[in-house]
């Protein structure tokens, strides 16, 4: 058992989330740094897709009721086990009664925290993924809170095998990429190119539904869609100007238009942008999108060689 | 004959086939074609997800490899398929037509309470695609005489299971939630059960009706 102390801004339980339910109105959910969530499960020997706690901002403390090993990724939130600084990338023996806090960091916004063997919770519609909205996976559909006890597996062989290993984090951009819109026409050239001109600085108002995008240009526009499907990447642009970039528990349709869509491979840095940060964008053609994959899926093959060989 | 579509690539796994723009077509009949496409695809095993939206289908691909193939096959598709060749669930939807606004909606619409909830349940009602939340239901069909404008003031909570009117569109809340509409009717019948095999009642494509279970009491 892990055992809450404090959650901080908000804790969850999340796995790479809900595949197949989108056309009845159930969204993805799942890590929003799901590259943080595979990098963290291999340096422990997990599933790629087994679930791991989302801390978001830090603030966060948790305390361990058995022996265990695990690994931290994404943000550093300045991690400590009981006084001892401990860092993204790496794996770490807990023993019983340790204490893992969280303070906040400089930069980043989500930290990872993958358990060996997994957390325990039931899969719902094939993940255990918490979603926040609809209330249901997780534990108990909510986001974690003080004294709630999390069941994790328990170690066959305690710590033997143990060995600590390090990862690097794919870097970070502040360039995102983009599919170019499917709305072009109705929005018009002038506002397309003005939205891959603009400085953008991520609004307080965003969630893990999606980051809302303040600057002071004028994107307003006065037109209204049919609601069409949309997934985390879209990038809606209400009448009021401000682009929302939809992320893991948006809702599955919309009626904004789109002008245009995250690539895959820049998708995850969104897990990290914090109020303030700055972001622009730029269309790219689907060569450089599978590109900007290939590289990326290059990276975590490496880690894989590099676990694979430390075992020899 | 058949309405015209658009078909772009979104993203290298996925793509939008748009048969609304431009047509004066028949939203209903346009939406058929859609839920037939929808099911055709969904046997073909090489999608993620397949999303109705209105006059719309999303398709996320399993593999990106498919793409090119994909977006020259919808076409043609599109162009086959028979509105016909879809056949959804009918639904019967127990209803306790003493919603908090039936009374105003009446008064607005010249109408009687009476006759509010017979235009209500006279209808059959088509599940167009869902959205906003698991097992909320875009629902055609409402008779014009319905047709409300939202509260000026949405409610904090609308309960689970409201049956209420906003704008063009009728609609049952699966859950507790915010909203704007015009609430004429509860029912217990559950939408969304996440630990059920099928989470939601309803399928895009399936019809409905509202069976008033006050009727019987020979009011």
């Amino acid at each position: 058992m892990i055992k809450v102390l404090k959650p901080g801004v908000q804790l969850t339980i999340q796995d790479k989330g809900r595949i197949g339910f989108r056309h009845l109105g159930i969204s993805q959910t799942g890590c929003l740094d799901p590259y943080a969530q595979v990098i963290a499960n291999r340096l422990i020997d997990n599933n790629d897709n087994e679930a791991v706690l989302e801390v978001t901002l830090g603030l966060c403390e948790l305390q361990f009721e058995a022996d265990t090993v695990i690994a931290l990724q994404g943000a550093d939130l300045n991690a400590s086990l009981d006084d001892t600084p401990i860092y993204p990338g790496w794996s770490y023996e807990v023993k019983a009664k340790q204490i893992l806090s969280f303070d906040t960091g400089r930069a980043g916004l989500r930290a990872y925290v993958a358990i060996k063997g997994g957390i325990n919770v039931d899969e719902v519609m094939g993940s255990k993924s918490t979603d926040l909205n609809a209330g249901f996976g997780g534990l108990a559909g909510k986001a974690l809170e003080a004294g709630d006890l999390i069941s994790i597996a328990s170690l066959d062989k305690p710590t033997k095998s143990f060995v600590k290993r390090g990862a690097i984090t794919p870097p970070k951009l502040k360039m995102i990429r983009v599919h170019p819109s499917p709305h072009s026409l109705l929005l018009g050239n002038a506002l397309i190119e003005q939205f891959t001109k603009i400085a953008f600085k991520v609004s307080h108002n965003s969630n893990r539904m999606g980051l809302r995008l303040a600057h002071e240009n004028n994107l307003t526009h006065s037109h209204s869609l049919d609601s069409l499907g949309v997934s985390p990447g879209s990038i809606q642009l209400p009448p009021n100007g401000e682009p929302i970039v939809l992320l893991n528990d948006a809702q599955t349709t919309g009626g904004y238009p789109l002008l245009g869509t995250v690539i895959d491979a820049d998708l995850h840095q969104f897990a990290q942008f914090r109020p303030g940060d700055s972001i622009e964008f730029k269309f790219v053609t689907l060569q450089q999108a599978a590109l900007a994959k290939q590289k990326l899926n290059g990276h975590l093959s490496q880690l894989s060689l590099a676990i694979a060989h430390s075992q020899q | 004959m058949t309405p015209t579509s658009q078909i772009y690539v979104l993203t290298n796994n996925s793509l939008l086939l748009d048969a609304g723009q431009a047509n004066q077509g028949d939203v209903l009949q346009i939406q058929k074609k859609i839920w037939a496409l929808a099911a055709h695809l969904q046997h073909t095993n090489e999608f993620t997800d397949i999303v109705p939206g209105m006059n719309s289908l999303t398709l996320y691909l399993k593999f990106a490899a498919d793409l090119d193939k994909w977006q020259s096959a919808l076409a043609q598709l599109w162009e086959d398929i028979e509105a016909t060749s879809f056949k959804g669930t009918h639904h019967n939807i127990k209803t306790n037509y003493q919603g908090e606004d039936l009374n105003y909606v009446a008064k607005t619409n010249n109408l009687t309470p009476a006759q509010v909830i017979e235009l209500h349940s006279q209808a059959t009602y088509h599940v167009l695609f869902l959205g906003f939340q698991p097992g909320f239901a875009y629902l055609y069909g409402l008779y014009s005489r319905l047709y409300i404008p939202r509260r000026d003031i949405p409610r904090t909570k609308v309960p689970k299971g409201a049956i209420a009117l906003g704008a063009k569109q009728t609609a049952i809340y699966p859950a507790e939630s915010p909203g704007g509409w015009q609430i004429i009717g509860h029912t217990d019948t559950k939408l969304f059960d996440s630990t059920q095999p099928n989470p939601c009642l309803f399928k895009p494509g399936d019809t409905l009706t509202f069976i008033n279970i006050n009727a019987e009491q020979g009011e």
